[in-house]
């Protein structure tokens, strides 16, 4: 018992204060840089070992393989690089944080977008055929959360049939499937029914990973539409 | 009668040792104590400077360390800092945040002046003449020996405070407002007081003054 008192006394003694930028930044630990000279200057980082944070902890991530690490870094850039610096500044978004295994209250989640920290952390291991999809996604809920005001969920909601009602909340719900509608009847996607937000996110994803847009019934004409021009009011040059 | 011995070779040597042992100790111990031994101390009237008014002199315990300011980078910042240092705002003000070999912080002109230190609030003060806007837009390598202002979480909350880089911080590059650059010792920097557990300094050591080179 004396010993372990012994060890952990010089512990608190010896222990240094350690500077790390990166946690004086954004509030995560354990991150270090991955990749920072980014034509957009988006500043890639990665889990060096598992972080919580988060109200109680909620949330977790992993550190990932560095082969499944490189891998995924190419399709996440290649993805983010259709974002200008200019825009990605107006919608507060310059930290990528990648992981693995990413939950928050032990509900597995894709990405969490935190706009006041710049940040975007996104789960590295997400399904395979919804990954480059849900990158857009989870930046549309940056923007989102940037232009409250012109995303307006009211107005959004209005364009749906009058029976339709939202869950209160993307969690509230087991409307979570992923997969594009055939028959899309208002909705890209089952999560889309989520909440409106979600449904705005679905629209801006599909719309960024270049859908074909041929048979888009005149619900889903309207939502795109909306995304289109309110992002043309944050910046005139976004090209969707 | 007391018979005279005569000491051998060996017990002649090992007392020259134990001689030479107690004069090493004996100067170690006044040696050591002196932080600022082996820092050179620069005396910016001998160099020559290419704008030397945009040359800032910050005097500390160990010596001159000399900052170029850049007012191409960050115009309002820069005028902001030459203000301050024009009305000798800083001298006596404490290095109150440091962290060995990475970042020495000073500036907090209400709770970190020396005679009128305020533990509990020190890093929290204002100069008085109110925030400025933060200027990160400009391309800035912040490598060892940059100078820029400190903020809060927020933007556009740079006051007085300022920090300088021991260590390079590419991360710092559009966060942070840079003002400048030291040019000439970094080393005294290093020397600056600082605690093992914590960033926020006990007993810091001060500014003795901070000047533009021309006025």
């Amino acid at each position: 018992m004396s010993l372990i008192r012994l060890i952990i006394l010089s512990l608190f003694f010896f222990t240094q204060v350690q500077a790390n930028t990166i946690y004086n930044l954004i509030k995560i630990p354990n991150l270090e840089i991955y990749e920072i000279n980014t034509p957009n200057k988006l500043r890639y980082l990665y889990a060096k070992e598992p972080f919580t944070i988060g109200v109680n902890n909620n949330i977790n991530c992993y550190n990932s393989e560095k082969n499944i690490l490189d891998k995924k870094y190419q399709i996440i850039k290649n993805n983010l690089d259709k974002y200008s610096q200019e825009f990605l500044k107006k919608i507060n978004l310059k930290y990528i944080v990648l992981c693995e295994d990413l939950s928050i209250s032990k509900i597995n989640t894709a990405g969490i977008p935190d706009n006041v920290m710049k940040t975007l952390i996104l789960d590295i291991k997400f399904k395979e055929n919804y990954f480059e999809r849900v990158i857009h996604h989870e930046v549309f809920h940056i923007i989102n959360d940037s232009y409250k005001k012109l995303f307006d969920e009211k107005t959004w909601s209005t364009f749906n049939i009058e029976e339709f009602k939202y869950a209160k909340c993307s969690t509230c719900t087991d409307k979570l499937g992923l997969d594009t509608f055939t028959n899309t009847e208002g909705f890209f996607s089952e999560y889309s029914k989520s909440t409106a937000s979600e449904d705005m996110a679905e629209v801006f994803s599909h719309l960024m990973i270049g859908i074909n847009l041929k048979n888009i019934d005149p619900i889903l004409e309207k939502k795109i539409q909306f995304i289109k021009i309110n992002l043309l009011k944050i910046d005139q040059n976004f090209i969707l | 009668m007391i018979k005279k011995i005569k000491a051998s070779r060996s017990e002649k040597v090992i007392l020259i040792f134990i001689l030479f042992l107690g004069i090493f100790s004996f100067s170690s111990f006044f040696l050591i104590k002196d932080k600022c031994l082996f820092v050179k101390n620069y005396d910016p009237q001998k160099i020559t400077f290419d704008n030397p008014e945009n040359i800032a002199v910050l005097n500390i315990s160990c010596g001159n360390v000399i900052i170029e300011l850049y007012p191409d980078v960050s115009p309002v910042a820069v005028k902001r800092f030459k203000t301050l240092v024009d009305s000798k705002a800083y001298d006596d003000v404490a290095f109150h945040r440091v962290i060995k070999n990475t970042l020495v912080q000073a500036g907090d002109l209400e709770f970190g002046k020396k005679n009128n230190l305020d533990y509990g609030k020190i890093g929290t003060g204002k100069s008085g003449l109110g925030t400025i806007n933060s200027e990160i837009n400009s391309p800035f390598n912040f490598n060892r020996g940059s100078v820029g202002l400190a903020r809060t979480q927020k933007y556009n909350t740079e006051d007085s405070q300022f920090f300088i880089i021991l260590k390079d911080e590419p991360l710092y590059e559009t966060e942070y407002t840079p003002i400048g650059k030291v040019i000439y010792g970094i080393e005294a920097l290093e020397k600056i007081k600082y605690l093992d557990k914590s960033q926020y300094v006990l007993r810091p050591d001060f500014i003795n003054s901070l000047r533009m080179l021309v006025n």
